[in-house]
């Protein structure tokens, strides 16, 4: 389109950076374009936004320092949220104890016992009773809903396996619930 | 009490809803991801939260904070290698975010916000490098200039760009998070606006030529341009 006062330029594909911008207006658009959703994970899986915003950063320098990866990737929204999943899962890793604590509160939060808890926050506390193998799939297929076919693309890894991570998060999950909240029932590995 | 986890449904999938918004979805799939969105209380829902995640990033994270933090943590790491690569964002960062500052922030003069959340940022892209343009900052000839749109949650977008007697569609279509997939080049001379309307319900743009044009309880961004 060339009319009057104006040309318009060929656009990059879309979710792609283009052009050769500056190393400022480089992070500036990656900031603009993806830091809202990493945040927004960092802030889910620490529950600290002092935390989640040092994390962000982290991230940041993790994908500047993986350009070309970043680049190549279908996705660049699925790429980031993968990085930051990691990096907060290591976090979360490091002061595994406190899941208890958490989960006894998130219980008790509830106004009486027919009140489910709220979904993803128990999925979040649960990560840490959970293998580590475990983990990432269960972020992927709870959080993000990607279907498990997604998942084992996303992972490379086979479809038996990503099950088997599955079964394995429910497994953990069922097991730290029966203290904290007898009276949930989680769904079995199989009816996924 | 049996409880669900959650999980992908008929249709649903937080990541898609998010693929769609930031444009990295392309035909068919685009298409039909956003029929199935328009109509899914769980797709829109998704969607609320990820305008909740944009509201927090501005509300705690200003840029300049979050640059200096990358660039000091990139300072800080022994690999000398990225170090140089990246030194020059050091010094750059802030002055970009400056320039950023000044154009979303309201003027009466040169950028015209409306109250909604929903707002917009040109960056420029010249000879000097990429930048968001400063308000009342000349454009240069031959710069290469790119809308970035933050919808907070708005699902339309329009831009056009109003010059004497003539106005330009340059975006219609769905308001997506992040850069619009074309750049443009101003070519006029003298002084344009440029405006961008941001609303929950379709925009017709060609019919829009002042920010009085824009549908009731839309978000308008408005910047001026001249050489």
């Amino acid at each position: 389109m060339n009319v009057k006062g104006l040309r318009v330029l060929e656009g990059g594909r879309a979710g792609a950076l283009s052009g050769p911008p500056s190393s400022a207006g480089l992070l500036a658009e990656l900031y603009e374009r993806h830091a809202a959703a990493v945040y927004g994970r960092c802030r889910y899986l620490l529950k600290d936004d002092a935390e989640a915003r040092d994390a962000l950063q982290d991230v940041f320098v993790k994908l500047l320092q993986a350009l070309p990866e970043f680049r190549q990737a279908d996705s660049p929204t699925a790429y980031l949220l993968r990085v930051a999943t990691h990096h907060c899962l290591n976090l979360i890793r490091a002061r595994k104890s406190q899941w208890r604590d958490q989960l006894r509160v998130l219980g008790a939060t509830r106004r009486q016992e027919t009140e489910p808890p709220e979904r993803r926050e128990l999925v979040r506390v649960l990560l840490a009773a959970a293998p580590e193998e475990s983990q990432e799939v269960a972020i992927l297929y709870f959080v993000d809903e990607l279907t498990q076919e997604e998942i084992a693309q996303e992972l490379q890894r086979s479809l038996p396996t990503v099950r088997k991570r599955l079964r394995q998060f429910l497994a953990a999950a069922r097991a730290a619930l029966l203290e904290a909240m007898p009276d949930v029932i989680l769904p079995e590995g199989s009816e996924l | 009490m049996n409880l669900e986890l959650g999980g992908p449904g008929p249709g649903c999938s937080a990541m898609r809803v998010r693929r769609l918004l930031a444009g990295e979805l392309a035909g068919a799939e685009a298409e039909r991801t956003r029929a199935h969105v328009e109509g899914c209380a769980r797709c829109g829902q998704v969607q609320r939260e990820i305008a909740l995640e944009q509201e927090a990033l501005r509300r705690e994270v200003s840029f300049p904070a979050f640059a200096a933090g990358v660039a000091e943590k990139l300072a800080a790491r022994p690999r000398r290698s990225v170090l140089s690569r990246w030194a020059p964002l050091l010094a750059a960062a802030g002055l970009a975010l400056v320039a950023s500052a000044l154009v979303l922030r309201p003027s009466d003069t040169e950028t015209v916000r409306s109250k909604g959340a929903g707002t917009a940022q040109l960056f420029v892209q010249d000879q000097a490098g990429t930048r968001a343009l400063s308000a009342g900052g000349p454009v240069a000839a031959g710069a290469r200039l790119r809308i970035a749109l933050h919808p907070a949650g708005r699902t339309q977008a329009a831009a056009v760009l109003i010059e004497l007697g003539e106005t330009s569609v340059l975006y219609s279509g769905a308001a997506v998070n992040g850069p619009l997939p074309q750049a443009f080049e101003w070519t006029g001379q003298g002084a344009a606006s440029l405006l961008v309307v941001l609303s929950d319900q379709p925009i017709d743009a060609a019919k829009i030529h002042s920010a009085g044009d824009a549908p009731p309880g839309a978000d308008v961004w408005q910047v001026q341009l001249h050489r």
